[in-house]
C-alpha cells in the first residue's frame, strides 16, 4: 500500500514538473515569436536577453552582482543585530516599550526607500549610502518581529522554568533566546528580500556599480534588452536569497516544520 | 496539625475581570501532612488549579495565609515540582532534552553521564522508549503529558503538584501511570497535591480526597481513604470499600457537577 502511495506521489510530482517546464517553454516561445514582429526599440525577446547576459558575464557582471550583495550583507550585518537586540529588550520591558514604541512606529511610517537621496548627500556615491539604507530597512523588520516574539513567550513556560530553579541568566539562555530564534528567522525571511529592494533602489538613484545601476544605465540608454537582462538577474538573485532562508529554516527549525 | 507541610489558612482568591471581582475561591482551610497524597476533586472552575498555583508561589492569595513548612509562601516555592494542566514543554527540544532540562540548571547540576542515565530511566518509566529524538510537536497529547511527568520527576522535588496529569490518557495507560505514580511517591516518600475530576482516580491514589463545590470554590467534604497500601490500582476498583467510598463521595460531588454544567 505504502509503495503504491509513494509511487503515485512521485508520479504526480514528475507530472507537475513536466507541465511546469512545458508551460515555461510555451511562454518563452510565444514571447520570442511576438518579439520578432514588433519594434525592437520598445521591446526585447528571450534570445537577445540571453545573449546580452552572456556578453555581460564576460564583462564585469560579477562585479555588479558582488556590489549589490556586498551592500545587502553590510546592511544586514548592522540592521539585523541592532533590530533583534532592541526588539528583545523592549519586548521584555513593557514600560520602556510603551514610551519608545510610538516613536519607532512614527519613524517606520516614512517609506524607508525615500530616505535614499538623503543618505546619498550624507555618505556619497559608494557603497555606504546603500548599506545604511539596507541597515535601516532590516533594522525595523527585525525589531518588529522579535518585539512581538519576545512579548508572546508564554507566561506559563517562563513560570515553569523559574519553578524548576532557573536563574534569570538561565531563563534568557535556555528559554527566551531559543524562543526568539524562531522569530528572528521569520524576521530574516522578510528582511532578506527587502534588503535586495533597498540596495537596488539606492543604486538606481545614484551609483557606479550594482544591479540597480545596471538597470538604470540600460534605461537611460533606452536599451530594452539591457533592462530585461538586468531584471532577469535581479530575479535570479531574489530567488537565491529566498531559497537560502528556506534552507536555513528547514535545518535550524526542524521542530517547527514538524509541528506545523 | 502543627507539623503540617502545607497549610491553607483561610485562603481566598478573587480575580478582576472587566472591573468586576470574580471570586474563584472562598476562604478555604486545609492542612497537608508530609508524605500525604491529597486529591482535590470538583467541577471545573472551582479553584483547584488556583490552589496549586498558590502553593507553587505563582499566585498570592487575596486573603488568608498559605504556609509551607510553617513559612508564608511569598515568592516562588522551589521545593515543589509542578505539572501544570497546560503544556509547558519546550517545542524546540527533543523528548530527551526536555526531560533532561531541569538537570542542566545550575541548582540541579548533574554530571553528564549521570544525567544521561537518569533520562534513560525516566524515559523507560513513562514508556516513551523509541521516542527519544522526537519533538513535542510530533507526539500525541498523552505522550506529551508523560514527558512533562518525567521532567518533573527527574529532579526529585519533595512535593509534587499535579494538575489533571492523566486527563488526556486513555483508560489503560492511565492505570499504568497510576501504578507508576503510586510506586514513585511511595519510594520517594513524597507529598502530593493532585487535582483531578476523575473521582475513581482520586480514590485509587489518594490518602485523602477533598471535594470542592462549584464556583466560588469551597471545601464541601473531606474523606480519608482507608484502603491499605500498597494498592493494586488495577483491581482496587472492584473492592467493596472502594465502591462505598466512591458512592459516598459521588453523592457530595454530583450536585456540584450539575451546578457546574448549568452555569
Amino acid at each position: 500500500m505504502l509503495g503504491t502511495a509513494s509511487e503515485a506521489g512521485s508520479y504526480e510530482r514528475r507530472a507537475v514538473l513536466l507541465w511546469r517546464y512545458c508551460l515555461l517553454a510555451v511562454l518563452l516561445c510565444g514571447w520570442e515569436a511576438y518579439g520578432r514582429f514588433v519594434d525592437e526599440t520598445w521591446f526585447s525577446r528571450p534570445s537577445l536577453i540571453f545573449a546580452r547576459i552572456v556578453t555581460w558575464a564576460g564583462d564585469g557582471l560579477a562585479v555588479h552582482v558582488a556590489t549589490t550583495l556586498a551592500e545587502m550583507a553590510g546592511g544586514l550585518a548592522i540592521g539585523v543585530p541592532l533590530g533583534t537586540l532592541l526588539g528583545l529588550v523592549l519586548g521584555r520591558l513593557p514600560l520602556l516599550a510603551g514610551i519608545v514604541r510610538p516613536i519607532i512606529l512614527g519613524l517606520y511610517s516614512v517609506p524607508l526607500v525615500t530616505l535614499a537621496p538623503l543618505f546619498i548627500f550624507w555618505f556619497g556615491l559608494g557603497l555606504m549610502p546603500k548599506i545604511i539604507l539596507v541597515a535601516i530597512v532590516t533594522f525595523f523588520l527585525l525589531f518588529f518581529t522579535t518585539f512581538s516574539g519576545a512579548q508572546t513567550i508564554d507566561r506559563d513556560l517562563i513560570d515553569n522554568y523559574r519553578l524548576l530553579g532557573a536563574t534569570r541568566a538561565e531563563l534568557v539562555r535556555k528559554l527566551i533566546a531559543p524562543a526568539c530564534l524562531a522569530w528572528i528567522l521569520s524576521g530574516m525571511k522578510i528582511a532578506l528580500p527587502y534588503s535586495l529592494i533597498a540596495a537596488v533602489v539606492g543604486e538606481m538613484l545614484l551609483a557606479r556599480a550594482g544591479l540597480g545601476y545596471l538597470l538604470m544605465n540600460a534605461s537611460q540608454q533606452i536599451d530594452m534588452t539591457g533592462m530585461f537582462a538586468a531584471l532577469f538577474i535581479l530575479m535570479l538573485v531574489g530567488v537565491a536569497v529566498g531559497e537560502s532562508v528556506n534552507w536555513v529554516e528547514r535545518r535550524a527549525m526542524r521542530w517547527r516544520v514538524l509541528s506545523n | 496539625m502543627s507539623s503540617a507541610l502545607i497549610t491553607l489558612d483561610n485562603i481566598a482568591k478573587s480575580f478582576w475581570r472587566d472591573d468586576r471581582a470574580i471570586t474563584a475561591l472562598s476562604p478555604v482551610s486545609l492542612s497537608i501532612q508530609r508524605e500525604e497524597f491529597v486529591a482535590l476533586v470538583g467541577p471545573s472552575g472551582c479553584g483547584k488549579s488556583t490552589i496549586l498555583n498558590m502553593v507553587a508561589g505563582l499566585l498570592q492569595p487575596t486573603d488568608g495565609r498559605l504556609l509551607y513548612e510553617g513559612k508564608v509562601v511569598g515568592d516562588l516555592n522551589r521545593r515543589v515540582g509542578y505539572m501544570t494542566q497546560k503544556d509547558t514543554l519546550l517545542p524546540w527540544r527533543t523528548v530527551t532534552d526536555n526531560i533532561g532540562s531541569p538537570l542542566e540548571l545550575a541548582c540541579h547540576k548533574t554530571p553528564k553521564a549521570e544525567r544521561e542515565e537518569r533520562i534513560r530511566q525516566m524515559i523507560e518509566l513513562v514508556g516513551l522508549k523509541g521516542f527519544e529524538k522526537h519533538y513535542p510537536g510530533e507526539l500525541s497529547g498523552g505522550m506529551r503529558r508523560r514527558v512533562a511527568l518525567a521532567r518533573m520527576l527527574i529532579y526529585d522535588p519533595e512535593t509534587l503538584l499535579m494538575d489533571e496529569p492523566f486527563g488526556a490518557l486513555d483508560a489503560q495507560l492511565k492505570l499504568v501511570m497510576h501504578d507508576e505514580i503510586q510506586r514513585i511517591v511511595g519510594l520517594g516518600r513524597k507529598t502530593v497535591l493532585f487535582v483531578t475530576h476523575d473521582l475513581g482516580e482520586a480514590i485509587a491514589l489518594a490518602d485523602r480526597v477533598v471535594v470542592f463545590s462549584s464556583r466560588p470554590g469551597r471545601i464541601k467534604a473531606v474523606r480519608a481513604v482507608d484502603l491499605p497500601r500498597p494498592r493494586d490500582v488495577f483491581r482496587i476498583r472492584f473492592t467493596p470499600r472502594f465502591t462505598e467510598l466512591h458512592e459516598e463521595l459521588w453523592d457530595e460531588l454530583k450536585d456540584e457537577v450539575r451546578k457546574g454544567t448549568d452555569a
